[in-house]
């Protein structure tokens, strides 16, 4: 058996820098789209693991219950806006919430019940935002911080609320906002904390908190017109270790709650992230297919020159083949060739790529993930790319016959 | 005087009844038609005739170029037509050493890669290739031509670095189309010494040539005329190649002291 892959390798190498510029320009096709691919999945994949790394920092012993079974849905549900379910009455109840509240080795459980509407400040017009309802455990399960004043407390006036520190300053031009009093749905609460900016605009609770106002529960409601529709639950258990029992404990005791009827999910660690990152990969996913399409250019590219290449070098393929090269041989000379190519400008557009996606990450709340993942993606495109867009052009160069392409003087 | 005659050994090629056509239909024209011949290990054979008599063609088909022919062509006793392309690119990279009039080094490659050119479809390493290709330019006096580019070497230069690279796979059939057709009378002496220094080390030759000087160098000479063999100095019954080669390469050498001498 010979071992003519060096050889080849070599032979391109050679080839590629007599013709430095073509070869260049030929990779830079190829550099763009892996390049783009690269940026959009390191973006996104950054993006999906914000969440998840939220809930392993708060101590990684926390489940959400949320309306609505974890039966994985299809592509068409995929496309469905996720928070539409938030608009429909959920089928968490207040007896759930009493009755996960008496599990064993559950620390702390909190109520999330988002409303939406406007808040303003006395004078001010009114600014749209998330009302939060929710009890004082929320600020131990999400940890939130308090820069000034202090968290929803039940012994105090139901009528108080906590806003986030953005939002702080969009309606009273300020920070320090402790005492002022803001205009929930015609309802005057006072403000008796302001959160400690965060910069987690996405997380498990669907709610910017530095943007957001946090009421108490009895509040919320008040102003839901006497009805407590609940969301999301958290619920943190007394360690790591006890998770998994709580969690099935909560399956349990809600499933009897709901008559045998399991239309709630308790998610746990990854499972919480998953909403979220499934919308980021059907962002990732369209990004990517329309970065294909620079893929395909590239490689459309790199069989051009490819053709070229092959019909300016006929006579060395007919003396390559008078000195026995075989037609196998011819092949894998220019696919090797065309590969080092795609492989070239893949490497390129790999390092350009991360190089993008860290300087638009300086915008962004996240960081570019690195994974192998990613890597992988690119080499095999860049394989791919090479072999399809190679083969055309090496076959035809391989079928040449060595007598004619003797003939053809350079 | 070469080893291999006492013994009656089995004949390098054999053709049997060989034709090649070209066209089809109205315009179809056999540019071989009919040849026998049979060729011995050892021979220096010069094949001559007009343009277009088909003497390339003829040689592509010996050097396994060209496989849509007709009748038989056994090359060491196998018949070509039953081996694959794949065989047949083994026997040319293994047997047969191939000179062009246009000598057809790879303009981009040095003169070194050249030569190891055929070294790589033997799957020679890397290293082992360069020096094999370094001897046997030494041995053409083009050792301090190693790493120049072709275009830097003059026509006698190039043609005998084809030679050297035909010659680096130590093939057992070496095919010369017009080798000197390109070269001037001094070069042409050159190459013509080095190929009869070939010949006389047990290389076949076949060479096809326009130069009817150049005749006095083979052991045999074979004129074509429109696709068929017109003459040939040793009919297969009457050969005796013992005896007609001693003559000629004693003529050749005389002539040559002759040379030196005037």
């Amino acid at each position: 058996m010979r071992f003519l892959t060096i050889n080849h390798i070599q032979n391109a190498k050679q080839s590629l820098k007599s013709n430095r510029m073509r070869s260049t320009l030929t990779m830079l096709g190829i550099a763009i789209g892996v390049a783009s691919i690269t940026a959009i999945l390191a973006l996104s994949g950054g993006a999906g693991k914000i969440v998840g790394d939220q809930v392993d920092d708060l101590g990684g012993n926390i489940a959400v219950i949320r309306p609505g079974s974890t039966t994985e849905a299809g592509v068409q549900d995929l496309t469905q806006f996720p928070s539409a379910q938030h608009f429909a009455a959920s089928t968490l109840t207040e007896n759930d919430l009493n009755t996960i509240q008496s599990i064993q080795n559950v620390k702390a459980v909190t109520p999330l019940m988002i409303l939406s509407g406007a808040v303003k400040a006395s004078t001010q017009t009114s600014v749209s935002t998330s009302i939060v309802a929710s009890s004082a455990e929320l600020a131990t399960i999400s940890g939130l911080e308090i820069q000034d004043g202090t968290f929803l407390d039940p012994d105090l006036n139901p009528y108080t609320a906590v806003i986030g520190p953005q939002l702080s300053v969009d309606i009273y031009g300020t920070e320090q906002s402790i005492g002022k009093t803001v205009t929930i749905r015609g309802q005057a609460f006072t403000v008796i904390g302001i959160l400690k900016r965060d910069n987690t605009p996405i997380n498990y609770n669907g709610v910017d908190f530095d943007n957001s106002v946090i009421i108490g529960r009895e509040a919320g409601r008040a102003l839901n017109g006497g009805s407590l529709q609940i969301q999301q639950i958290n619920v943190q258990s007394e360690s790591i270790s006890e998770l998994d029992q709580v969690i099935i404990d909560i399956n349990k005791a809600l499933l009897k709650n709901h008559l045998g009827e399991s239309d709630f999910s308790v998610l746990s660690g990854e499972q919480i992230a998953q909403p979220t990152n499934r919308l980021f990969s059907i962002i990732a996913g369209t990004t990517t297919a329309i970065a294909a399409i620079s893929l395909l250019v590239g490689g459309i590219g790199i069989m051009n020159i490819m053709l070229v290449s092959v019909a300016e070098r006929t006579r060395e393929i007919g003396i390559r083949k008078a000195l026995g090269a075989s037609n196998g041989d011819i092949v894998s000379q220019f696919l090797i060739e065309s590969l080092s190519l795609s492989i070239g400008g893949g490497i390129g557009g790999y390092i350009v790529g991360y190089v993008l996606a860290f300087g638009i990450s300086t915008f962004l709340p996240f960081d570019p993930l690195f994974n192998w993942e990613i890597a992988a993606v690119a080499a095999v495109v860049s394989l791919v790319i090479g072999t399809l867009f190679g083969l055309y052009p090496a076959i035809r160069a391989a079928q040449k016959d060595p007598i004619d392409a003797l003939r053809q003087y350079d | 005087m070469p080893k291999t005659q006492t013994p009656p050994t089995p004949p390098v090629i054999v053709l049997k009844d060989l034709r090649k056509r070209f066209g089809l239909g109205d315009v179809e024209h056999y540019a071989i038609d009919g040849i026998d011949l049979t060729i011995q290990k050892g021979e220096f054979i010069a094949i001559m005739g007009p343009s277009g008599c088909g003497k390339t063609t003829l040689l592509n088909i010996l050097g396994l170029l060209d496989s849509n022919i007709e009748g038989e062509y056994e090359l060491e006793q196998r018949p070509v037509a039953s081996l694959s392309s794949r065989r047949q690119a083994r026997i040319r990279s293994q047997q047969i050493g191939f000179i062009f009039q246009s000598f057809n080094l790879i303009t981009r490659l040095s003169v070194i890669e050249n030569v190891a050119l055929p070294l790589i479809y033997k799957g020679v390493s890397q290293t082992a290739r360069l020096k094999q290709a370094s001897t046997i330019l030494h041995n053409f006096h083009l050792g301090e031509r190693e790493y120049y580019m072709p275009y830097q070497l003059s026509g006698g230069q190039t043609q005998r670095v084809a030679i050297a690279r035909a010659l680096v796979n130590d093939p057992s059939i070496i095919l010369a189309d017009e080798p000197t057709g390109n070269l001037d009378s001094h070069a042409s002496h050159i190459i013509m010494e080095e190929l009869s220094d070939l010949h006389k080390r047990g290389n076949t030759i076949i060479m096809v040539t326009h130069n009817p000087h150049l005749t006095t160098y083979a052991s045999r000479v074979i004129t074509m005329l429109d696709g068929k063999i017109d003459t040939d100095t040793q009919a297969p019954a009457k050969k005796t190649p013992a005896n007609s080669k001693k003559p000629l390469g004693k003529k050749r050498k005389a002539r040559k002291k002759k040379e030196v001498k005037s």
